[in-house]
């Protein structure tokens, strides 16, 4: 029989895993839900925010913390750029062409940041590094308190800016009828724009929360991220923040229990047969519009 | 159906040109690289051709590494236990393949598009991880086994005739795949990508023929994997990577997606590509040379560089109208 | 008239101009193909063996080359393949190397999987082949095709393994006896963590065959695995250290083992000795680990930071030097064996005194050449006869945390002829119990 405390732990560092993916698939969502496209170099923005937030680092020196605003918009400008150039034209063409769009777009980034950057692991010093918080059984550094709050105002922002905010009106109006939206007068190709940009600066978000914490990164980091964040909203059904929210917490649980009981290698595995069982049981995922 | 099986004179001649090109190719340089490079592309344009016709009944996957690494490793097994020469176990094998293939595309013939592309993403990985984990004592674990060569290396010119019985394989499985293409099975893809209602209205079982499409489709990819291994010589689980799941896509989309030329012209040229840069030094640049021409086929050849020649008369076309318009309204003015 | 005088002339000239071509062409160089990784996952350490080798080939070049047995000295020419990380990639190099560029030798080679796959065109070409990367023992021992050109210059993970759990045994084992006040047949409990390839599994086996045909008086309380490129290890170290080990053997990449150890010491509050695999010991593993890579053991050949007193250390100096004058940054232990075989490379061809490549591999077999820059088994570089695998002497350092560069440096504990300081237990080291 396992032991509580042990299990508890378990959890609590699915949790911390759950935050990254759960930024990585919001974004995600939130271009699905106004597009219709699903951008699968997802995982190179991230990356690219994190290399962004490590080269401020290293030129100012000033807390890592506070460069998350900067990266985030950094990425809602190149992020804007590449729908303009990349996706807007292929919009409505074929239902699989973002993904095989996206393809190119990973030989892209990645390559160019090693050019960049160079293909080494690098890695950023937190300055609470060694500042640690007991709760518990646990001894939870600070860091991964910081990420778990800023993961949820994250959250509530973009809420927020959703409900009470005209262009997130006009976002969630476009998102739920395009033809309609277009007829009542809203600038659908702007609202592209916006929601690009924003899914974009969550990646940034995720890729600086990355670094910070101590975590290595390198030009390939991002792909792992992606495809997982892209699962777990096929999992929680596309386009379903709530469910991209609970499949990531979920999935961050289940590939933490994974390795524990069945050995490293059947992590990700274990993942991909959580999504199979559920897509054999519910197509659309768990929260997913059966329409769709 | 007429668009995609279109035989316009480039078809009339291209295809004999092409075959006569791959006949001689070999004996245009003494070169063992070449003659490598030439059987690897041959290998990839079944590859991609077996993806190529799962897309074409609508159906887009990218974990056709696991059908690619089946084939392999079960051809492989087969042969170096029974002692079969490995040019009868690479059809076996891909039996294997084609029956793994049967199983997931069960589990996949109610998902659509992204659905279906991430479960069969996700099945390579656990195909890899089973392979690595399970079936360690006869796969060799992570560090595989030794695949028996296709022909002894002891017999003279063993490599030309490796080749050549390659260049036969791959054109027995294009013409396979255009019988399929041009039967009531390929109608029947067609129906079912483009409107699968009126697919079941005309009284087509769209589950049953996806899952033919899924078997044919994972058998090709299995003889393939299955010549790749035998012809290196060993095979080891990175066989279900990434990158092997992602290059038929590319190269199909580049050459035109649903279109029985695309994957060759697609392999072809993508090859020259790759293997040109890499011998100008260039090394991230390929990548990104690559991503470019990838996406800009994308937005502005949709069809894929086999319908370039139509878009340029297009194009032709277009400008040449516009030109007489301007001139009849200068000429009424 | 005229014109057959011309015509002679130009005959004359042209027979000259050939003859004088002809004559030229016995080995203006030879020619040694380096197989790395440029791109790809790999293309980090692949550009550090290429330059690598590139600071050989100068080296030896600047004092003229290889001496051949007619008297005339030879440059080395060095040519890259690029094998992508891949291995159709692999044997896309292989065969442009072998067949194209017509290579007199090879050297290089990374990743076992990658270098299997064209393994067999080295065999049939016979072209004598010096893996420096390769750490999988499989490369020479495999039956299916004849590996009698091929020549393993770098420790396998069976070294790897036999070493550390020696170094368990003989050095830890007692000192956790001492601090607990235990009998000397308490047996020792350690914890494995492994990435989940051949590299990782090669770890695991090793160090279960020591304890096994060594009858160490280790117990293994728990061994877990990870995926490669993995980032997160709290859950198997959770496990780990409910498994209460004395020590934790870590088999990972750099990228991997810094991370891992910060999680365990930070997060996991798992306050024990780790000993990490040598190819963990580049600048970029100790900048990662900051101050919690203190008390840890790593085996090494090659460091960044350190080396065995005497001659070794002004040749590694002298190396990591200009390694650095020309590309500005110090070269991995990856590069260093690469290195090494450059000059292997060269010694066995001007032993044979001809590029032939019968009498190049046997010049391999006989060879015993004075260790370069690594320590040697014996102080000299030679091939074992069965699986013709070159002997490595193996350390292992302490690491201490230096406050001014806030990290830490290492420093050799074992084996007792190359030591500068003892292994000591860390204040704060906690020991496991049943």
């Amino acid at each position: 029989m396992v032991d509580f405390g042990i299990l508890l732990q378990i959890v609590f560092w699915g949790v911390y895993a759950g935050c990254i993916y759960i930024l990585l698939a919001t974004g995600l969502n939130l271009i699905f839900g106004v597009m219709k496209v699903v951008n699968f170099a997802h995982g190179e923005f991230l990356m690219i925010g994190a290399y962004i937030t490590a080269t401020i680092f290293f030129i100012t020196g000033i807390n890592p913390y506070a460069i998350i605003l900067l990266s985030m918009l950094a990425l809602i400008a190149i992020g804007a750029v590449v729908e303009r150039l990349c996706f807007r034209p292929i919009l409505g063409t074929g239902k699989l062409n973002e993904i095989f769009l996206s393809i190119g777009l990973i030989y892209i980034i990645q390559n160019s940041a090693a050019v960049i950057w160079g293909d080494e692991w690098q890695s950023i010093k937190s300055p609470y590094e060694g500042v640690s918080i007991p709760i518990g059984s646990l001894n939870v550094p600070l860091d991964y308190i910081i990420i778990m709050v800023v993961t949820a105002g994250i959250l509530v922002g973009l809420w927020l800016f959703l409900k009470r905010t005209k262009i997130g009106r006009e976002m969630r109006a476009t998102s739920q009828n395009r033809k309609g939206a277009m007829l009542v007068g809203i600038n659908v190709e702007r609202m592209d724009i916006i929601s690009f940009g924003i899914g974009c600066a969550l990646a940034a978000a995720a890729g600086t929360l990355w670094v910070v914490s101590g975590q290595v990164f390198n030009p390939y980091m991002g792909s792992i991220p992606a495809i997982k964040a892209f699962a777990i909203i096929i999992l929680g059904g596309l386009g379903s923040i709530p469910g991209a929210i609970v499949g990531g917490l979920l999935y961050g649980i289940a590939e933490n229990g994974a390795a524990y009981y069945f050995g490293g290698i059947w992590k990700d595995a274990v993942s991909f047969i959580l999504l199979i069982i559920v897509l054999v049981i519910r197509p659309t995922g768990l929260f997913g519009e059966s329409g769709e | 159906m007429d668009l995609y099986l279109k035989r316009d004179a480039l078809v009339r001649y291209g295809t004999p040109a092409l075959i006569g090109i791959a006949v001689i190719a070999p004996f245009l340089s003494g070169n063992l690289y070449l003659l490598n490079i030439l059987t690897l592309m041959l290998i990839f344009i079944i590859f991609s051709s077996a993806w190529n016709l799962l897309a074409y009944s609508g159906q887009g996957s990218l974990g056709h590494a696991a059908f690619f690494g089946i084939g392999a490793y079960a051809s492989t097994l087969i042969a170096a236990k029974s002692g079969i020469s490995p040019y009868v176990t690479i059809f076996l094998g891909a039996a294997v393949a084609a029956f793994i293939g049967i199983l997931i595309g069960l589990t996949c013939v109610r998902l659509k598009e992204w659905f279906l592309a991430m479960v069969t993403f996700g099945f390579a990985i656990i195909v890899q991880t089973i392979t690595v984990s399970l079936l360690t004592p006869i796969s060799g674990g992570w560090d595989g086994i030794a695949s028996p060569r296709l022909l002894s290396p002891d017999i003279a010119g063993y490599q030309l005739i490796e080749y050549y019985s390659i260049l036969v394989i791959t054109i027995a499985c294009i013409l396979f795949i255009y019988a399929i293409m041009k039967s009531r099975i390929g109608l029947a893809f067609c129906a079912i990508r483009e409107n699968e209602i009126e697919a079941r209205a005309a009284g087509i079982d769209p589950v049953r023929f996806r899952l033919v499409s899924f078997a044919i489709s994972a058998y090709l990819a299995g003889i393939a994997g299955a010549l790749e291994i035998h012809h290196i010589g060993y095979v080891t689980p990175e066989i279900f990577g990434v990158d092997l799941s992602f290059w038929p896509v590319t190269y199909v989309i580049f050459g035109g997606l649903g279109t029985l030329a695309g994957p060759i012209v697609g392999t072809i040229a993508l090859t020259i590509i790759w293997d040109g840069l890499k011998m100008l030094g260039l090394t991230f640049g390929r990548y990104i040379i690559i991503g470019v021409l990838l996406i800009l086929v994308i937005v502005f050849l949709p069809k894929g560089l086999v319908d370039l020649p139509n878009e340029i008369q297009r194009r032709w076309n277009a400008r040449r109208e516009k030109r007489m318009k301007a001139d009849t309204a200068t000429l009424k003015e | 008239m005229k014109y057959s005088v011309l015509f002679i002339a130009i005959a004359l000239i042209a027979t000259a101009f050939i003859a004088g071509c002809t004559q030229q062409a016995p080995a203006q160089e030879i020619k040694v193909g380096v197989i790395a990784s440029l791109t790809g996952p790999a293309s980090n350490v692949g550009k550090n063996m290429w330059q690598s080798a590139q600071v050989a080939a100068d080296e030896i070049n600047a004092k003229g080359g290889v001496s051949l047995k007619d008297g005339s000295k030879v440059p080395l020419k060095l040519i890259v393949g690029d094998d992508e990380s891949t291995q159709q990639g692999g044997q896309k190099a292989a065969t442009q190397l072998i067949t194209g560029d017509k290579v007199d030798i090879l050297v290089g080679g990374y990743s076992s999987a990658v270098t299997s796959a064209y393994e067999q065109t080295v065999a049939e070409y016979k072209i004598p082949f010096i893996v420096t990367g390769a750490s999988s023992p499989i490369i020479t021992h495999r039956t299916d095709i004849d590996t009698s050109y091929v020549y393993h210059h770098c420790p396998t993970t069976d070294s790897y393994g036999q070493y550390t759990t020696t170094f368990i045994d003989q050095v830890v084992r007692p000192a956790v006896n001492k601090k607990l006040g235990a009998a000397a047949d308490r047996p020792f409990r350690l914890a494995l963590i492994y990435q989940d390839t051949a590299f990782g599994k090669g770890v695991q086996s090793a160090v279960n065959n020591t304890i096994t045909k060594n009858k160490l008086n280790i117990q293994l309380v728990s061994q877990q695995s990870f995926k490669m490129g993995e980032s997160d290890f709290r859950t198997p170290l959770t496990a780990i250290k409910a498994a209460k080990p004395d020590a934790v053997y870590i088999a990972a990449f750099p990228n991997e083992g810094a991370p891992l150890i910060t999680q365990a010491r930070r997060d996991i509050g798992l306050d024990t000795i780790f000993l990490s695999v040598e190819n963990n010991d580049n600048a970029q593993f100790y900048k990662d680990l900051g101050q919690y890579g203190e008390g840890s053991i790593i085996e090494s050949r090659f460091s960044p930071y350190t080396a065995p007193v005497g001659t070794l250390a002004d040749a590694q100096a002298k190396f990591k030097n200009s390694y650095n004058a020309k590309y500005g940054v110090f070269p991995d232990m990856m590069g260093a064996s690469t290195y090494e075989g450059i000059y292997i490379a060269a010694q066995a061809i001007g032993n044979a005194g001809t590029t032939d490549k019968a009498a190049v591999r046997q010049a391999l077999v006989d060879l015993n050449m004075p260790q370069v820059i690594e320590a040697m088994n014996g102080g000299t570089i030679s091939f074992s006869k069965d699986f013709r695998e070159s002997q490595f002497d193996l350390w292992m350092e302490q690491l201490a945390f230096n406050q001014t560069i806030g990290e830490c440096r290492p420093n050799i504990v074992w084996p007792d002829n190359l030591k500068v300081v003892d292994f000591v237990l860390p204040s704060w080291y906690k020991p496991g119990s049943a």
